[in-house]
């Protein structure tokens, strides 16, 4: 293979799993609690943030430009955002669980906002973009290390996300609780622990996204959170709401999509948005419940 | 409480006329209180009285139910206080341009969210594209005036109907789609559209499109202040008015069209999609028609918005202006005319009025937003319910 199209493919897998990673959560999130939570993207991108912020310290205290300083930053970054996730849904969701689903979206596009602001606001000189550090250097078998890392870690998480999901006992009691929220109470689940495991689950799995994208793209900036939330909302529905598998396959479609955009085209930069937008409406007029959604049988 | 009032009489105590001069000359003054207001302890004290009031009648509906009484009462008195008020307002606020411009955007805004109104509170169809149609509107109507040196009077009726076929266009995918998937092929609509008039050459790019010649009537030019019986007003007081009377078009169209079938038809859509189907409603055709009339109202909105700045880039009709559009009508009270014209002039000044807070004013924004939506879920005014042809 030429190492033009070795490229192409490298950006189209890394694009592809960084989205996967985001759509999962809000696949994850609509399934439990049929709610869109619109500032998915923005609570992710907190990460990148808390890593900057972590990692100087770390510096400060070591003194030496350690990568173990790094991992544990990225480490720290997930948890923090995981719990930036459960205060979300504390503080604001949990009060729309029994309005209508137009009141809970603009609550969370309004959250959404906040979030973004707050991290403006905190982070020193929060308005311009902060360079990230790339994660790894250097090649592995004569592929560049970052994307590899990005795609193996990936693979690895959505791995045990279906393991999780399908073989424990906490995966049961979320599977549970979204089929039925009352009968699941009934037989001894808390539904109110598993949101917030939920919560915390699907933050972190997006920040981890997020923390990816930073590195990729080298840059970060306080808004990112908007886009990469609204193409990470796009896969998991026209992948189909609340399917996983379908959230993959999405993520996929729209990395594709971009990746050859930017190959083929002059301009490709600047229209990527236009191909990938016009893609979602085409596959939403084609499939209307997304690829894997199921029908909506509706009964009177 | 003593007074018992039932829904649809006021207390004979209470003059129904009085009731609604008193509500209305309050609402007028609150308003240019907080226009002419230039410190923020004051701000904040007029958001805190108007808070007060809503609290107030979320823990006393009696009172709320009084006063919507005494409008229904006195319909003729409320519509021509209202007009009068509306119309001597510029004198009001004088030479004091900043508040006057301010005014012009909220009523822009204001026929933006009515028109949203028709989908999103009648309707129940998530629509995150007015944005993009107000901008489709926008620049059909710049482009046509700078390039074929059109009057806006001629380009209203073009950018009306360029915007109307967008609308029907995006109506078609809602044919089929529903809910969070209808939400997204409007979102995805509206960057489309945004990405578009930012890559594009012939729109300007992100530069946008300058230049755009002030309209003029009868010779009047709209550059030139208003003279009439020793009274001077500024020349954006043309806007006002114009601005005002797209706004009474909006209102009166929203008013004609929730009496009519169209209206009875949408609320039936919201109410139970399956169940209007099943009475033989073209649940198809509605929800396109919802979707044409509001790329109608949002394209006259941007034709004047063009005109009135002269200059228009895509960053006016982004998806968060999309939001800010939505979030005026659920603030406001869905399919509540009254209630998101409110929702629009309250999200217009309450970033503006916060600048003193610069960097922290869409923080205070949202947070306000969502202050809002917990205490009061369902708008700060809900809807009423329907009393199709009860008073007559």
């Amino acid at each position: 293979m030429d190492s033009l199209l070795v490229q192409h493919l490298l950006n189209w897998m890394v694009l592809g799993s960084i989205y996967t990673l985001v759509a999962i959560g809000f696949s994850l999130l609509f399934g439990l609690l049929n709610v869109i939570h619109f500032s998915h993207g923005d609570v992710s991108m907190v990460a990148p943030f808390v890593a900057l912020a972590s990692l100087q310290a770390f510096l400060g205290l070591v003194g030496s430009s350690a990568p173990a300083a790094l991992l544990l930053a990225l480490a720290v970054a997930i948890l923090a955002t995981g719990l930036v996730g459960i205060g979300a849904d504390r503080l604001v969701i949990r009060r729309f669980r029994n309005s209508p689903a137009m009141m809970a979206l603009v609550a969370t596009v309004a959250l959404g906002t906040a979030v973004r602001e707050l991290v403006r606001a905190i982070y020193p000189q929060g308005s311009n973009p902060k360079a990230f550090p790339a994660i790894v250097q250097g090649n592995v078998a004569g592929l560049p290390a970052q994307p590899v890392l990005i795609i193996v870690t990936s693979v690895a998480v959505v791995a045990l996300m279906y393991v999780l999901m399908q073989r424990t006992a906490i995966g049961t009691r979320i599977r549970a609780v979204a089929e039925d929220r009352d009968t699941a109470r009934l037989m001894g689940i808390f539904p109110e622990r598993i949101f917030a495991f939920t919560f915390f689950l699907a933050s972190a799995v997006g920040a981890l996204g997020a923390l990816f994208f930073a590195s990729h793209a080298g840059v970060v900036r306080f808004d990112f959170g908007v886009q990469l939330g609204l193409i990470g909302f796009s896969a998991a529905v026209i992948g189909g709401l609340g399917s996983m598998n379908g959230a993959i396959l999405g993520a996929l479609a729209i990395a594709g999509i971009e990746s050859i955009v930017q190959a083929n085209m002059a301009e490709g930069a600047s229209y990527r948005l236009v191909f990938v937008f016009l893609l979602v409406i085409l596959m939403l007029c084609v499939r209307p419940s997304g690829l894997l959604g199921k029908p909506v049988m509706e009964k009177v | 409480m003593a007074m018992t009032a039932t829904h649809t009489h006021a207390p004979a105590a209470f003059p129904s006329a009085l009731i609604v001069i008193a509500a209305e000359v309050l609402g007028a003054a609150l308003l240019w209180g907080l226009l002419e207001a230039n410190s923020t302890p004051v701000v904040l004290a007029l958001l805190g009285v108007m808070g007060a009031g809503f609290a107030l009648m979320q823990i006393r509906p009696q009172i709320e139910d009084i006063i919507v009484g005494a409008f229904r009462a006195a319909r003729g008195v409320a519509l021509w206080v209202g007009i009068l008020i509306v119309l001597t307002y510029p004198i009001l606020l004088g030479a004091n341009t900043y508040a006057m411009h301010l005014v012009i955007v909220a009523l822009l805004y204001s026929v933006l969210a009515l028109a949203l109104n028709f989908q999103l509170g009648s309707a129940n169809i998530p629509n995150f594209a007015t944005g993009a149609t107000y901008g489709i509107g926008a620049y059909t109507s710049a482009l046509l005036a700078i390039h074929f040196g059109l009057s806006m009077w001629a380009t209203l009726p073009a950018a009306a109907l360029v915007a109307t076929a967008f609308g029907f266009l995006l109506g078609i995918p809602s044919m089929r789609t529903r809910d969070s998937y209808l939400a997204l092929v409007t979102i995805a609509f509206g960057i489309v559209i945004h990405q578009m008039l930012n890559n594009l050459s012939w729109t300007g790019g992100p530069n946008g499109l300058v230049g755009i010649p002030a309209p003029s009537l009868f010779g009047h030019s709209f550059m030139q202040p208003i003279q009439f019986a020793g009274i001077r007003l500024p020349p954006q007081a043309n806007f006002y008015y114009l601005a005002l009377a797209l706004l009474g078009l909006a209102i009166l169209s929203a008013k004609r069209l929730h009496e009519s079938r169209i209206g009875l038809a949408w609320n039936a859509i919201r109410a139970d999609e399956l169940a209007a189907r099943s009475q033989g409603i073209n649940v198809a055709w509605y929800k396109i028609l919802a979707f044409a009339v509001d790329a109608f109202l949002a394209a006259f909105a941007g034709t004047i918005y063009a005109f009135y700045v002269s200059y228009i880039s895509p960053d006016n009709f982004t998806f968060l202006v999309s939001v800010t559009i939505m979030t005026m009508v659920i603030v406001g009270g869905m399919d509540n005319t009254f209630g998101v014209i409110v929702g629009a002039f309250l999200l217009t000044l309450l970033p503006e009025k916060l600048r003193i807070f610069s960097d922290y004013r869409l923080l205070f924004v949202s947070v306000v937003v969502i202050l809002f939506l917990i205490l009061r879920p369902k708008g700060l005014f809900p809807q009423r319910q329907r009393h199709y042809g009860a008073h007559k």
